[in-house]
């Protein structure tokens, strides 16, 4: 079921299991009429900074597959999937995605995790007219300045995440001496522009900003700064294995004791990997399986499959990454083709209601308007798992966080 | 420059970036160059003296690091951290010797892209032996409650468990220098960096002394392995992204050189720390261009014999 578009490394065993399988079915189906298919391409990291990220949207894609495919596939076409490994690197992303456009003819690329792939990925995408479903990417470039006509992102980005933040982080931090750590590349300066320009002109100070590259592994340096600064907020604008070293690392020079921390976005990964150093850190998530499948059936469904399947609940990544496929089959099925023409004119401006609260696709840029949480992480003894690791603050509704259409930098093509 | 939310500002008017408050925190700042470069010193160490031995490219020696972090972590979640540092090196030794004498033995002789090529190809089946076995998550252990906190030294506070990290090395270069220039072992390490063919025509059992200093070097890139969880996380990658650096550092330094492993490690260390204070954006970069520049000038390494003499 699952063609591997590069056939190396760990997923070799994967992919020739699957490979046999698809052989065992395809030999009965030569007795029945043969199975239409139809292929997309799953573009992740599986390994690098963001791997854990991209591991657990994997997780969510191949159920939604899996799922989908035992109830008839989209439109009687069973669902095949490439997956390519992009190494959370830009260039990677690319090459795996055109690969799985020209060798595997996927009609449709998804995937995400470090939004430098997410954007590439997407002018790629636009290029060659294949409609690119991006998942886990928070950078506002993604669907503001560098948005695509055939590129659709469903994930919170950073304007949303500093604005729902913007009345907790004046309330809880105060508008003292702020001083950031932020990864070098266009999603940590989106968040780092986002936050100052929500809370300079309440009266907070930014002292310093410290870009790093992505996959830093010592922070020491940065640290050392901040300890020597004496903020009374430490950003850390970090993802994935990064943020994990950087929080401990900065617990370690005892700044999660004299300092409040604010890590902008996390998933439950990163909470389970910094541990107690996450306590009362705040964040924000569009989605968090403890709270979701509490409140919504839908939610309640998928991650009671998820954790049946893989015996942990789904990041909100991999949320991202179960209900993208979904919005995809609906699209195709909706516009009755795999036209990408077709299936865009029925995307924009979609309302539905999948795993959260209700949400639509905004036409003007493709970005899509659902809520955001902001959330308070607990100490480790307070969790029944290690995946739940934070309270809800807030629920914000996504229209009144997003970038106002009218304040939006995305010119969108017209094919 | 357009009004509304998204005024891309190009300068941080606010942020303090004089040349007094950059200065302000350069002991610190030197403190924290000088610790990490000790990290890259330890980690070159068993990869110059391998190199300066057996003229061996080691590219699977960032795997023995991976390997001793995960039989670190693996150990000290049952026994405590000091068990894991005594079952790393132990456990990463044994690994060693035994890829020694199954593969890499017969590839001595042969030129630097076979060997390559070969520890090269052990380094990612590791790397993926280590991801079938505990999967791909990043994992971390803990620093024990003792040694968690930090220390003030006056100028800067700063982690104890860093300190003690850096003295544990410091101790670590001084035991194996010892060894090397002290012991009868060293002494037929020194003279096979030499001529390796001379010592072995006088009697030198260069084969056994090959086989320790490998288990050696390996078993140094283990330790640090282990002793290093609790300050980076792991990853079955891990052992890659410190396999580059440490590279830099010896071809810094000069390869096969002692010392020079240690003048590297210390000098990239405090280059990339001081780029973090003055340019944190060029901090990854200034390595490379650091070795660029002594590849120019001084080909053969900072402290590392012209090919004139090796040959």
């Amino acid at each position: 079921m699952f063609n591997q578009a590069k056939p190396s490394r760990g997923q070799f065993v994967v992919g020739g299991a699957a490979g046999a399988a698809v052989a065992a079915f395809s030999s009965v189906n030569v007795i029945a009429a043969p199975m239409k298919k139809v292929v997309i391409g799953l573009d992740v990291p599986q390994t690098g900074p963001y791997s854990d990220q991209g591991q657990d949207q994997l997780r969510a894609y191949k159920l939604a597959i899996e799922e989908i495919n035992a109830k008839g596939g989209v439109m009687g076409m069973q669902i095949e999937a490439s997956v390519g490994d992009d190494q959370t690197k830009a260039p990677v992303a690319v090459e795996n995605a055109r690969r799985m456009i020209e060798r595997d003819g996927a009609v449709m690329i998804t995937g995400g995790s470090s939004s430098a792939t997410a954007v590439a990925v997407s002018g790629l995408c636009q290029e060659k007219k294949t409609i690119f479903m991006a998942t886990l990417t928070h950078s506002n470039a993604t669907t503001d300045e560098s948005c695509h006509y055939h590129t659709f992102r469903r994930y919170n980005n950073a304007y949303m995440s500093a604005h729902a933040m913007a009345k907790t982080l004046l309330t809880k931090y105060g508008t003292g001496k702020w001083f950031h750590i932020t990864a070098d590349y266009t999603w940590g300066h989106s968040v780092y522009e986002s936050l100052t320009e929500v809370l300079e002109p309440k009266g907070a100070k930014t002292i310093k900003n410290v870009l790093l590259p992505l996959g830093t592994t010592d922070f020491s340096s940065a640290l050392s700064q901040a300890q020597a600064a004496k903020p009374d907020v430490l950003v850390i604008t970090e993802f994935g294995k990064d943020m994990v070293n950087a929080v401990n690392q900065a617990a370690q020079f005892g700044l999660t004791k004299s300092t409040k921390i604010l890590v902008p976005l996390a998933d439950e990964y990163m909470a389970k990997g910094a541990g107690d150093n996450f306590d009362n850190v705040v964040t924000t998530a569009p989605f968090y399986w403890q709270y979701h499948a509490a409140k919504y059936p839908a939610a309640k469904k998928f991650v009671d499959a998820f954790m049946k399947r893989y015996g942990a609940p789904p990041s909100n990544g991999a949320e991202c990454a179960y209900t993208n496929i979904y919005q995809w089959k609906e699209g195709v099925e909706r516009s009755g083709s795999l036209d990408p023409k077709k299936f865009i004119e029925k995307m924009e401006g979609h309302k539905f209601t999948a795993t959260k609260e209700p949400e639509y696709w905004r036409a003007s840029d493709h970005q899509g308007i659902n809520s955001c949480l902001v959330l308070e992480g607990v100490p480790v003894k307070d969790r029944a798992n290690p995946y739940a690791f934070a309270k809800v603050l807030e629920v914000h509704d996504g229209e009144s966080v997003s970038i106002p259409a009218a304040s939006s930098k995305c010119k969108i093509e017209s094919a | 420059m357009e009004a509304g939310p998204f005024v891309r500002r190009t300068t941080r008017e606010n942020e303090d970036t004089t040349i007094d408050a950059i200065l302000s925190q350069l002991p610190g700042q030197l403190l924290d160059g000088f610790i990490r470069g000790l990290v890259y010193v330890a980690i070159a160490l068993g990869l110059t003296i391998v190199f300066g031995m057996l003229r061996l490219v080691n590219f699977a020696h960032g795997a023995f690091y991976a390997i001793g972090a995960y039989v670190g972590l693996v150990v000290a979640e049952k026994l405590g951290l000091a068990a894991g540092l005594i079952a790393a090196p132990i456990a990463v030794a044994f690994f060693a010797v035994v890829f020694d004498r199954i593969l890499l033995r017969r590839f001595y002789s042969k030129e630097p892209t076979s060997q390559i090529l070969v520890t090269f190809g052990v380094a990612i089946v590791v790397q993926e032996t280590l991801r079938l076995i505990f999967g791909g998550t990043t994992r971390s252990f803990p620093i024990p409650a003792a040694l968690a906190g930090s220390f003030n030294l006056g100028f800067t506070q700063y982690p104890t468990y860093r300190l003690l990290f850096a003295i544990g090395i410091v101790l670590l270069i001084v035991a194996v220098y010892l060894f090397i220039e002290r012991t009868d072992y060293g002494l037929i390490v020194r003279a096979g960096i030499r001529d390796r063919t001379m010592v072995q025509l006088l009697g030198g059992n260069v084969k056994l002394a090959s086989t320790i200093i490998f288990a050696l070097g390996a078993s140094l890139a283990g330790l640090v392995g282990a002793a290093a969880s609790p300050i980076y996380s792991v990853d079955p990658n891990t052992g890659f992204s410190f396999l580059i650096p440490s590279f830099v550092v010896v071809v810094i330094g000069g390869l096969g050189s002692f010392w020079g492993a240690v003048l590297g490690g210390l000098l990239v260390g405090e280059l990339q720390s001081v780029a973090t204070l003055a340019l944190p954006a060029a901090s990854d970069v200034i390595i490379y261009i650091a070795m660029a520049i002594v590849l120019l000038v001084k080909p053969s390494g900072l402290l590392g014999e012209s090919e004139m003499i090796r040959g």
